[in-house]
């Protein structure tokens, strides 16, 4: 990624995270003189050390969308931000996929209504499912199929299918490019994958040993920043080139990892889940059953050598995070 | 401590030695390559150990036409029969532990094999597959050989009055080997039927248990799990001479261009199955 002195605006929905303070950094890297607005719903981290970043708590309202395009002259948005999922109540679900789908809808009417250069949409592996009929390689032209097992997951199946829907829809005036990303693990992250790989207590399934694979959050934040720079309009997986078996995921970063049967574990969960503690049930699929995302059309755009980290590197970084979270 | 006798016995050592002899050649085709379906030679080693007993002093399997495997990938294409696919594991056993180089010979398994806890990691581990045409495709395009049973469930799951009578073949797997440019290994199974030589299949209970079928004998369900236990059928495996695909042929032709084709693979099968019937050998011979 070469050195920029280009005039941009940059609108980063979903500011809040590990991964989106990474791309912060990347992008003020390779141009310093971009200015970049963050906003997000959760509490947002201030110490981010970027000069001509404004980071803003705000609630995913129309309205408050509405003010931000008309004050800053964004050129390029990146949409980070999804609204998580659980199975607590249907009441819940049904809001929750109602402002999901609506808010996401508001966000594309906004970038088209301000002329946005670009949209970069992250996406998630998850909306192909972990499925015991799964290829062994899930391309972009997959079917969707989280939500035959999992309704409750259904928003974010949904809202890919909207963006992508729209991506094409207005392929002549906006470049939207959708990223589909497996396992994004890093010391920096607190999603779901990296907090079950780093538990004290980790375990892995005894019944059952699925394929997996991981992608750095460094080598995540450059597929973004890429994304933002020229990665042609289109739907993308993410994946780093290797695969390993589960078991030996758990055990390079916890070699004292203890194996415990999925079956009354995901029993456990579903009761779990009822009380607000549990991990979502479609989650536990992946501890069962493969996903392993074929890379081949984002790589033949970026080159073989793109990624900086490989598996191994990337659980040894969760490894030591791993050591220090037991040390202290 | 006649079972410790037993482990400790000369046999079990040679049959320990023989796989490990085997695996470390497998090792070495293998080492740089990980698997995405989660081949894991390790497994197999343990599985080979175990099986291997079973596979010589059990089911006393003899191969035959040995000479016939050919040096690049094919497509192995056998009857199917027997209830539950043990046959399909003692052919994939031959062709570990006979060959002059061990071949891991990829089974297709049914979708529902791989949601079973235990038995879907260990069918995953020891080298089985997803019987999907995209796995094929790729596993063939990288230059591993796989085994396919055309009959499907309507092979194995055969009553007393239709043992070895094949029933139509699928044509997935010749449309494959076009696609491909692989040959065909034709392969006869004898005595796999005789595992359970007076079936009935109850297609009702098949349907409540959602099983792809659920075969009675006189002693399953009745006697629980131990009426499963298979009868010691010795087993014949003929390889028959590799059938190499006509390069004209295209693999969306329709089926009524293709049906010559697949029948004669079909009746390969079926010749060799009915030449060696009467030179079976006797289930309790040993």
């Amino acid at each position: 990624m070469s050195v920029s002195t280009k005039k941009e605006k940059i609108l980063i929905i979903g500011i809040g995270g590990g991964l989106a303070r990474i791309t912060c950094k990347l992008l003020y890297k390779i141009n310093p003189n971009i200015e970049i607005v963050g906003i997000d719903s959760r509490p947002v981290d201030h110490t981010i050390e970027i000069p001509n970043l404004k980071t803003y708590r705000i609630q995913y309202r129309r309205g408050e969308f509405e003010n931000l395009f008309r004050t800053h002259q964004f050129t390029k948005v990146l949409f980070l931000s999804r609204v998580t999922h659980s199975s607590i109540s249907s009441n819940l679900i049904k809001k929750r996929l109602n402002l999901s789908l609506m808010g996401t809808q508001t966000i594309l009417e906004l970038c088209l209504k301000h002329n946005i250069e670009r949209l970069v949409i992250l996406s998630t592996f998850h909306v192909y499912g972990a499925l015991n009929d799964n290829p062994v390689f899930v391309y972009e032209d997959a079917p969707l199929r989280a939500s035959l097992a999992h309704p409750e997951i259904r928003d974010v199946v949904e809202m890919d299918q909207k963006c992508q829907s729209w991506m094409y829809e207005f392929k002549d005036q906006i470049n939207t490019v959708i990223l589909r990303p497996t396992n994004i693990i890093g010391p920096s992250l607190q999603n779901g994958i990296t907090t079950y790989l780093t538990h004290p207590l980790s375990f892995y399934p005894l019944d059952f040993n699925p394929m997996i694979q991981f992608i750095h959050e460094y080598d995540m934040a450059k597929v973004l920043v890429r994304s933002l720079e020229d990665i042609p309009l289109g739907l993308y997986n993410i994946s780093a080139n290797e695969y390993l078996p589960l078991k030996e995921a758990v055990k390079k970063i916890n070699p004292h990892a203890y194996p415990l049967p999925i079956f009354p574990l995901e029993k456990i969960n579903q009761v779990l889940n009822k009380t607000f503690i549990g991990v979502p049930n479609y989650l536990m699929d992946y501890l069962k059953f493969p996903c392993l995302l074929a890379n081949r059309k984002f790589l033949k755009i970026v080159g073989p050598d793109f990624f900086h980290f490989n598996t191994r590197e990337s659980l040894e970084t969760l490894g030591i995070r791993r050591f220090h979270a037991l040390s202290l | 401590m006649l079972k410790i006798n037993f482990l400790k016995s000369a046999y079990l050592r040679e049959v320990s030695q023989k796989v490990d002899e085997r695996i470390v050649l497998l090792e070495k085709r293998y080492q740089d390559v990980q698997d995405p379906w989660g081949l894991n030679i390790n497994t197999l080693k343990k599985s080979l150990k175990t099986l291997y007993p079973l596979y010589d002093k059990y089911f006393r399997v003899q191969n035959f036409g040995l000479e016939n495997i050919p040096k690049t990938p094919f497509i192995v294409v056998a009857n199917h029969s027997g209830q539950i696919p043990i046959d399909g594991v003692l052919l994939i056993m031959s062709f570990l532990m006979k060959t002059p180089e061990p071949i891991v010979l990829r089974g297709m398994g049914e979708r529902f094999l791989f949601k079973l806890p235990f038995l879907g990691k260990l069918a995953t581990e020891s080298g089985t597959i997803l019987g999907d045409r995209k796995n094929c495709r790729y596993l063939l395009s990288k230059g591993e050989s796989i085994l396919v049973f055309p009959e499907g469930v309507q092979g194995i799951s055969k009553d007393t009055k239709d043992f070895y009578k094949l029933q139509d073949f699928t044509f997935g797997f010749y449309r494959l080997a076009i696609e491909q440019k692989v040959p065909i290994l034709p392969v006869s199974i004898v005595g796999a039927e005789e595992f359970y030589p007076l079936v009935k299949q109850n297609k009702k209970l098949a349907k409540l248990f959602g099983f792809p079928s659920f075969p009675m004998t006189p002693l399953f369900p009745l006697a629980g799990l131990l009426g499963a236990i298979p009868l010691p059928s010795p087993v014949d495996i003929h390889i028959n001479k590799p059938v190499y695909i006509d390069e004209t042929l295209n693999a969306d032709a329709p089926n009524h261009k293709l049906e010559p084709y697949v029948k004669e693979i079909k009746n390969i099968i079926e010749k060799k199955i009915h030449e060696s019937l009467p030179k079976r050998r006797k289930m309790f011979d040993f």
